[in-house]
Formats: C-alpha cells, structure tokens, sequence
C-alpha cells in the first residue's frame, strides 16, 4: 500500500479504538476492551513497519486547510521522514507491549475501559505531534498528549486516601506543561513573523535559499523552542512535574512518563535542527541545562525509597542527558539514547508495576527485599533493566551512553568529567534499588508476604521482550570498533532521510578512543555494582528512615527541597496577588468607589425625586434624566460647536 | 423580517398560553427561529454586502426603518437564534420553564437582540440595545435572588450611563450626516480630535457591557445573583452585542480616532485578561469564578477586535461564538452544582465525579473547551488573537499568553475541588436527559467549529474586509 494511505491507517487506528471503547467499553468485557485497544496498537505498529520499509525520503502528505487568513494559512498535514517513521516505530511498538502489560495489571480496576481510552487517545496526539509536518500539527499533538497526560495522572481521583494528591498531582502537571506550551506559542508566532509559515520543511529552505533570514531573532525562537522543551521533558526549571505524576497508574508511568511523551521535547529539538544550528548560544543554554538536570536528578535519585521516585527521577536525569547530546549537535545520538531508553526504562517501569502488582499496592523499597524468589521473571528482567540503564557492558545503555560521552570528551574534557559523576551516580542508585528490592531478608512482614507473587504471563511476556531489546538495542547503532561495515545503522539511516540532518556531520571518535572509553566506563560501572552487592545484598544495610537523615542524604530525600522553594517563589505569590487583587482593586477601590459613585446619585436622585408627585421606578427615572442631558447636549453643540 | 416577528409573535403567545403548553411551544418556537435563521444563513451569499429586508426612508428626524444583515450580522443571528433553545433546554426540567412570564421575556430578548444584529439605522440599534436591557432586568428582578436589589441597581445603573454615552455620539453623527442609516454614518468625516470622542461614547457603553477592565464591577454580583437563564443570557448573548456593536459600528463610524484610541483600550484589554484570570485563581464562588473567568476571555476578544484588522477579527468571532457555548456550559454546570448540593462553595464541594460520572465527563469536557484545548473551537480562536496581539506588541503578546498558563490554573482548581478527591455527598443525581442533550450539542458544536473553522472564516471574511478597510484619514 501507499505510504500515505498507511501513515492515515495508522494515525486513525488509535482515534478509532479510542471512540469505540470510549463509547461501548463500559458495556464490553474487559478482555474485549483490552483486546481492542491492543489490537489497533499492533496494527498501527504494523503499519509504521510498511511504512518504514518504504521510507526513502521526506514525504508530505497533505489532509485539508485547518486555517486560512490574509496574511498566513496553515495546513492539516504529516511529514513522513526518517525521524518521524523512528519516533513513530518506539511510540507504537512500546505501546503496543505497554498495552499488553496493562491489560493484567489494570483487571481489578472499574474504569478498565476508561483507562484503555485515555491511553489510545494519547497514542493518537502522540503520533499527531510526531507525524505533523509543521509547528501547528506538532503543537496540536503536544498539548493533546499533556491532556491525555493529566487524565492518566490523576486516573484515580476518587481514591479515599490518594484522591486528592492524585488530582493535585496531575493538575501540577498539567500547569507546568502550560509553562512550557506557552513558550512553544510564542516560538510558534516569532517563526510566523520570521518565516510567514510554520511547515519544517519550507523554514528550512527558506534558510538556505535567503541568508538574511538569520538573525538575532533564531536565539528568540530557538530559545523558546527549548522552554517548550523543558516543560515536556522535565528539565530544569520545569522537571518537579514528572515525579509527582508517579502517581499515576505504573504503565502510564512506563508508557507517557518514561519513553513517550517526555521524550517530545528531544523530539522538537531534533526536528528543528535546522534552527538550533544556526543559534550556538542556545545550544550552548540546552548542554548546560541538560547537563544540570542530568545531575541534580540523579543526586535526588540516590536517596529516594518510593520504587517508582527512584525511576522518574532516573528518567529526568536521562533525559538530562540527552539534551546535553542535543547540545553538542548531536542530533542522532540523543535519538539513539530515546531509543534504548524507551526499551530500558519501560522495562524497568512494567517491572516495577509487576512489583507493585505483587507487594499488593505498596511502593516502599523499605518493606521490600528478597523478592527475586518468589517473582524470578520479574527479577530476572529488572536486573537486565538495571543493567541496561546503568550501562553493564554490551547492553544496550553502554553504548548509547558511550556515544554521548564520547563526544562530550570531545566537546571539552570537564564536561566528560563531571558527565561521569552522573553516570556514576545513575549506577549507583539503580543498584541501590535493585539489592533493595530483590536481595536481601523481606521487611514487609508476614501478612504481606503471603501474598507475594509471581504477575500472570500476560504481564510478564511484555517484560521479556523488552528485556530482550534492551540487550540487543545496542546493535542498532554500534560503534566502529566491532565490525567494518554497517556499523552506526540508526545514525545514518536518520542523517540520510531527515530535513536538515543531512547536512550536519556528526563525527564518530576514533576506534580508539571509543575503546578507551568503554572501558573506563563498564570498569566504574563494574566496580559500582560490587560496592552496591557489598552494601546492600551482603552486608544488608537496609535504607534509613527519614527522620535518620542527615547531611547529603537529608537533601537527597528532601529533593533538594525544591518543591518548598518554588511554592515560595511562584505559588505564594500569585496566590496572594489574587487575593489581594480581589480585597483592595475589586472591593475597596472599584466597587466600593462604584457606589459611593451611586450613592452621590441616589442622594441627587431623591433631592430631584421630591418634585415629582407620583413613584417613578428607577429606570423611567433615568431615561428622563439622559433626555435632559441629551436635550442639553444639542443645546451646548449647536451653540458653541461648530461641526 | 420574519427573523424579528417570530420572536415577537412567540413571546406575546406565550403571554395568553396556558401555562401547561408554553414549555413545548416555546421549545418548539425557539427551534423554528432556529430553522428560519439557519435558512437565512444557507441562502445568503457571503459576497453580497447588505441584504436590505426592509426600508422605510426617511421618516421624522432623519430617521429611517431599516434592517438587514451582512455576513457577520447573519453569523450573529445564528448565534442567538442556537443558543436561545439551548438555554431553553437546559431550563427544561427547572421550576421557571414552565413560566410563561420568564419564556415570553426570553423571547422578547431574542426580539431585542435580533434587532440589534439587523439594525442598519443608528437609533434603531440603540432602541433595540435599549430594549434588551428590559426582559433581563425583569428576569433578574422577578425569578433572581430576593437579596439582590442593590445589585440590580448597580447593574442597571451602570449599563444606562453607558447607553447615554452612547446615544451622545450617535446624535452627534447623525447631526453631521443629517441621517441616521448606517452608510451615511460611514460616510461621516471626522477630525481626529472629534473622532475620539465620538469613540469614546460608544466606548463607554460597549466597555460596560463587555465588560472591560475596570469597568466590570456589576458582572460577578448579577451573575451570580440572578437565575441560570439570565446568567446565561448575559454572558452568552449580551455580552456579544457589545462586542458586535464594537465591529459593526463602533470602528467603522469612528475610524478617524482608531490610532489614539487602540492604545488604551487594548491596554485595558490586556489588563483585563490577566486581571480576570488572576483573580479567578482564589476565588471560592464558583459562579463568581467563572465571571472573572468570563472577564478575562473576553478581555483577548475586545484588544483583538481594537487590533482593527482581518485577522484578528476572523479569530474575534471564532472566540466569540466559542465563549457563547462555553459560557453555557459553565454556567449550566454551576448551577447543577448549585441546585443540587446548595452551595457554591468550592470548599464545601468535592469528589462528585464518582457519584455523577455522566456529569463528570461532560463538565470536564466544557472545561477542557474553556481552556481551549486542541480541536476545540477555542484553540483556532486564542491562537489567532493572541498571534494579532503579539504581532501588535510583543508585551501585549506576552499578557495575553499568561492567561493560557493561569486559564489552566483556575479552571482546574475549579474542576479538581469540585469534582475530585474522596466524594463529600452520598447522593448527586446524574444529569437529566436534558442537561446531557445540552452538553453534547455544545461539545459537538465546539468540536466542528474547532475542526472546521475555515468555513466560519470565509463566510464573515467579505463584510469584515468591508468593515476594517474603511481606512482611519488623518
């Protein structure tokens, strides 16, 4: 079939599962809402399978007019290109497991078909902002999913004891992603002004055909651009967002929070490359601000107790580490890190469902330990998952993470440097996490652990064939010391077939050096999982209390207190401008001054009322007062106005 | 004309009706206006100026008998002529629908605010405009809240003032036309100086209505004080007179003052926006909080209408048609809220969407439309305004964006509290048959005016070229 004949399939298959179990889901049985809902996520994966087969260049597909005004028009259309068929690959066969997974893990629940529409209309915005061909498309989608995002967040408001936290959770989310989507506004009205249309692919020739077109007004849009990111992505200033909305259900953890959503704002750098490579000073802006993100969070990370903190924190701090790639220009190697992160966190994230699922809600990695007995799937690919992320040789972490520090030792050698504390510190949390959760004596007492046990097939053969890829999701882009031919596939395959990335060269370090590196990386690595084994499985320290906390750690678990800062900082002080705003301007000045304004008539009203005989009501009153005034007015004009 | 006697017609039957039947006929009135007007609409050729229905030249004082409609004009009829059953039906299974007095008033409202949308005679407007103001102040005074005396006063005060202002500077053009018909008002020319204050009477009238910051005092207490039906009537079709009045006569009759007049009031507009919005973020009142609300959106449609070009006046009447449904659906939806737990506290509300999913759903869908969500009418709307406000100062911009963020903020916290958290009450009745039917039209409606707005566009495009290229001379 035709690729744009596909690429609609695969867009409205989505939209499709989502109104049928939004309409008659409540009537259907659970297996058949879940069935639907995962049925049209494997078509679509399917689909975007054709498609990718078939993609050899930048395809437009044109749908109809959204918008047409004197001096701008924007279209409803898709832009089939290498990165976008990438984008679209991960987001429909990720989900499509995610699906799978959820179908066992959400049994119990009452609003199992609400769940699976939310989940299939956020597939749907999804793949609107990956696949759209202009700034208007992309940001239809990207605030559909940041909608989608906070139903899912707070899919469980009436919750008696959580409810409540839930709901401000995703209204937290949901704000602070509006932070950022009005920046992508502003970005998208400074490219109007620059460029008279938003479609990628006419910005981009319009740059190169006509030079003057660069100027001071990129780092605006740019930096705008990047804001929009920070808010999607969970980067400084805008990340508190994403761990808060752990309390949403573990596979929208897994799907949105980890390998999906939070990967757009990577996603809209990368699509704009043409535009970020023009404007060094906010390249130079990401790399540091991804570079900080990347740290703070994973300092925050080591101290965490709840399973799924630990892993958003995680997620933050990789996405860190992506922009600080985007930074660098290097465009491919971030989707490369998209790419096995997707594989890897996800894994980790249904793991930690599956976990969940099993110590019967609980989240505290306190009460846990031991548990690689009696869950051995879960265990087994939860180590690969930890393995993965923290970057064990050979697995697919290593080498996305390789690629990353290599050119950061290009880029500048403190940069590597500091990089590796990170990196560092990311193997140390997650083994921390690991030994708790499955080594170790259980702690949960003994009510709770009869009930332990293994998830059922349907949530554990997801968990398999991700650990599966992210073993080998490594291959996709190997480096040039293991082979002669055919290494870097996703690099080339994304440079050769995206708007813009073609021109940009991304140097690959030198066999050599690649090798250097990745044996300074897997040693530390190695030798961080034998201070962790050391730690926690054979000495069997165990995590400390809050109160017990001091120093570091007291920070670490306190999130370096961010939260209290920025609701004395932001919150506090609208709060009480609104506050203020109604007791002084609206009461005391406007509607008080209104009436001491009417007063003073009403007071003229009755002095003038006593020469009238009869009740006159109010309104008959005034319209005989404005014809005197009407009547005086002609008067006053045709006397002195000469008009 | 049949557009302005239906109504008239309807609202005198419904005085002699029995009172068993004037629910239905009413209903079923109110749907026949709706037909007549959606005739008018298909049949009308967006490219002809002014279709004149009638015309008497010429009587006393250079007044004259004339209505028609251009495109904007017929876009505005089909508003009113769709949202009057819509209020009709949400009142369905309320104690008033069964009034005749309250349904002959809504109709006599209708008639007022047909003639303000067809009046092509600048006294015949301000009577029409004049008129509207009786049923509502009956409405408000007979079936409102028995406390609020004060508060009508405020109200009717305040909106008479204004209408004097107005009616000032309608004289003073017609004196220099020697007529009162719209094109010969056009065709006044003004010095500068005169321009200005001519706009500044229309202004003054126009801003009361909006209502413009700070000029907004009486909104908040009257709507809450007054029955859902007037609360409704106000914000989704009084409200938009003003608006109207502002692009079809206001601008074009005073184009001379536009440069000095755009200034302050999209400043004010501005002012507005977040003021509204920022106010709104604490409020309790729920009704009070969709005033501000109110105040705040339709702070962006009066600065994008001052912006005085096709854009902005395209996306102003996107915004205005999307905040008529709006407005519906929020006030509807608190005055379920109202009617069934007894308060309007947000404080006292709380975890309702477990007990009334129904309402949970479509409440959240006509919030998620206030916050102008993509593929809801809002989105096209918002967007144009906002890019005319930024294209126009990048600050003014940079306001109007703010509302996007602290829209989110009131809008949920009003939603969550409400609606969220562990349920309060231990029984809330779903909605009727009649509340889901409005609730879905307006979704519905929201959806395909988002989707296809182009049409919307193209259709008011001619007489909005017509009325914004009456170029200011100085």
């Amino acid at each position: 079939m035709a690729v744009d004949k596909l690429i609609l399939i695969l867009l409205a298959l989505p939209l499709l599962g989502a109104l049928v179990n939004g309409t008659i889901g409540k009537k259907l049985p659970n297996l058949l809402v879940g069935g639907i809902a995962t049925g049209v996520m494997l078509l679509s994966f399917v689909c975007a399978l054709l498609v990718f087969n078939q993609t050899n260049d930048t395809k437009i597909i044109q749908l109809f007019t959204l918008l047409s005004l004197d001096d701008f028009a924007i279209n409803a259309s898709l832009q089939v290109d290498a990165l976008s068929i990438w984008m679209t690959l991960i987001v429909t066969g990720v989900g499509t497991l995610i699906h799978v997974f959820s179908i066992g893990y959400m049994s119990h629940d009452k609003g199992f078909y609400k769940f699976f529409t939310y989940l299939n209309l956020f597939i749907f915005a999804m793949l609107l902002l990956i696949l759209g061909s202009n700034y208007f498309v992309l940001f239809f989608g990207w605030e559909g999913v940041g909608i989608c995002s906070y139903l899912l967040i707070g899919f469980h408001y009436s919750d008696a004891e959580k409810g409540i936290a839930n709901s401000i959770a995703a209204r937290k989310a949901f704000i602070m992603n509006r932070i950022g989507d009005a920046g992508l506004l502003i970005g998208l009205f400074l490219i109007l002004a620059q460029f008279h249309t938003l479609e990628f692919t006419e910005i981009a020739e319009k740059i190169a055909i006509d030079p003057s077109l660069i100027n001071g007004s990129i780092i605006g849009i740019t930096i705008c651009l990047f804001i929009a990111a920070t808010g999607k992505s969970a980067q400084i200033p805008l990340f508190t967002w994403l761990p808060d909305a752990m309390a949403g259900p573990t596979p929208v953890s897994a799907l949105i929070h980890a390998a999906t959503m939070v990967t757009a704002g990577i996603y809209l750098v990368v699509r704009s490359n043409f535009l970020f490579e023009l404007a060094p000073l906010t390249k130079d802006i990401i790399l540091w601000i991804g570079f900080a993100t990347s740290m703070v969070a994973a300092f925050i990370a080591m101290r965490q107790n709840d399973i799924k903190k630990v892993l958003a924190y995680s997620t933050v701090s990789q996405l860190g580490l992506m922009f600080v790639a985007l930074g660098m220009g290097a465009y491919t190697v971030a989707i490369f890190h998209v790419t096995t992160h997707a594989f890897f966190k996800a894994l980790l994230f249904l793991g930690s469902g599956s976990v969940i699922h099993a110590m019967s809600d609980e989240q505290d990695i306190r009460l846990m330990g031991g548990l690689r007995k009696k869950l051995p799937i879960t265990h087994l690919t939860f180590l690969i998952g930890t393995l993965a992320i923290a970057g064990f040789p050979l697995l697919s972490g290593f080498y996305s993470k390789d690629e990353i520090l290599g050119h950061a030792l290009e880029h500048s050698p403190i940069l590597y440097g500091t990089l590796m504390i990170s990196v560092a510190l990311t193997a140390a949390y997650m083994f921390r996490l690991y030994f708790l959760v499955f080594h170790g004596e259980f702690r949960g007492g003994a009510t709770l652990e009869s009930h332990v046990h293994e998830s059922k097939p349907i949530m554990t053969m997801p968990l398999v064939v991700l650990a599966i890829l992210s073993v080998f999701g490594g291959l996709l882009n190997l480096p040039g010391i293991f082979l002669s031919k055919g290494t870097h596939w996703l690099s080339h395959f994304l440079n050769s077939h995206t708007a813009g990335l073609e021109k940009i060269k991304e140097a690959h370090a030198e066999p050599n050096t690649t090798m250097a590196l990745m044996a300074v990386a897997s040693t530390m690595t190695i030798i961080i999982l034998i201070w962790a084994y050391n730690n926690y499985a054979k000495k069997k320290k165990i995590a400390l209390a809050d109160n017990e906390l001091v120093g570091w750690q007291l920070w670490s678990n306190s999130k370096l207190y961010l939260d209290e800062l920025y609701d004395l900082l932001f919150v506090k002080p609208i709060e009480w401008l609104s506050k203020t705003c109604y007791a002084i301007v609206e009461i005391k000045v406007l509607n008080q001054g209104v009436f001491g304004l009417a007063n003073l008539l009403g007071k003229t009203g009755s002095l003038i009322r006593n020469w009238q005989t009869g009740l006159l009501s109010n309104y008959l009153f005034w319209m005989v007062f404005g014809l005197i005034g009407l009547i005086s007015y002609y008067i006053i004009k045709l006397q002195f106005w000469n008009f | 004309m049949e557009l302005l006697i239906l109504p008239l017609i309807l609202g005198l039957v419904m005085l002699i009706l029995p009172s068993g039947w004037c629910k239905l006929v009413g209903g079923l009135g109110s749907l026949a206006s709706l037909g007549i007007a959606s005739y008018h609409l298909m049949g009308f050729d967006p490219l002809t100026q002014v279709v004149m229905s009638s015309s008497i030249d010429k009587m006393a004082f250079g007044l004259t008998l004339n209505f028609g409609y251009d495109s904007l004009g017929l876009v505005m009829i089909m508003l009113t002529n769709a949202i009057i059953p819509l209020i009709l039906l949400s009142n369905w299974n309320r104690e008033l629908a069964g009034n005749k007095l309250f349904t002959a008033l809504v109709f006599f409202m209708q008639l007022g605010l047909l003639g303000v949308f067809t009046a092509q005679d600048g006294i015949m407007f301000y009577i029409f405009w004049e008129f509207t103001l009786l049923p509502i102040f009956l409405i408000l005074y007979w079936f409102g809240a028995k406390e609020n005396n004060k508060v009508l006063f405020k109200f009717f005060i305040y909106t008479l003032v204004g209408s004097l202002a107005m009616l000032l500077s309608f004289i003073a053009l017609g004196i220099n036309a020697q007529s009162f018909a719209y094109q010969d008002l056009v065709n006044v020319q003004l010095s500068q100086k005169m321009a200005c204050w001519v706009m500044s009477g229309f202004l003054l009238a126009f801003a009361i209505k909006i209502p413009l910051f700070p000029f907004h005092t009486w909104q908040p207490a009257t709507y809450t004080s007054s029955p859902m039906a007037g609360t409704m009537l106000l914000s989704a079709l009084m409200l938009k007179m003003a608006l109207y009045g502002m692009m079809k006569w206001m601008l074009p009759l005073t184009s001379e003052g536009i440069e000095v007049m755009k200034w302050p009031v999209i400043i004010l507009g501005a002012i507005g926006i977040v003021y509204g919005a920022v106010i709104a973020i604490k409020q309790n009142d729920i009704k009070t909080l969709f005033a501000f609300a109110s105040i705040s959106h339709l702070g962006l449609i009066a600065a994008g209408i001052m912006v005085f070009n096709t854009a902005a006046w395209s996306g102003a009447i996107i915004q205005i048609i999307n905040h008529s449904l709006i407005s519906i659906g929020l006030f509807l939806a608190a005055d379920i809220l109202e009617k069934r737990t007894g308060t309007r506290k947000l404080d006292e509300l709380g975890g309702i969407a477990k007990i009334a999913p129904r309402f949970g759903f479509w409440f959240a869908a006509i919030v998620f439309a206030a916050l102008s969500i993509p593929f809801s009418a809002g989105f096209i709307g918002e967007f144009i305004l906002i890019k005319e406000l930024f294209s126009f100062h990048v600050l003014i911009g940079i306001l109007a964006v703010s509302s996007l963020i602290l829209g989110a903020v009131y809008m949920l916290r009003s939603y969550q509290l409400s609606m969220f958290g562990p349920p309060k009450l231990t029984s809330f009745q779903d909605l009727t048959w009649n509340e889901t039917a409005v609730f879905v039209v307006l979704s519905i409606s929201i959806l395909i005016i988002g989707l296809f707005s182009t049409y919307i566009i193209d259709y008011t495009a001619p007489a909005i070229r017509v009325l914004t290229a009456i170029t200011p001379t100085n």
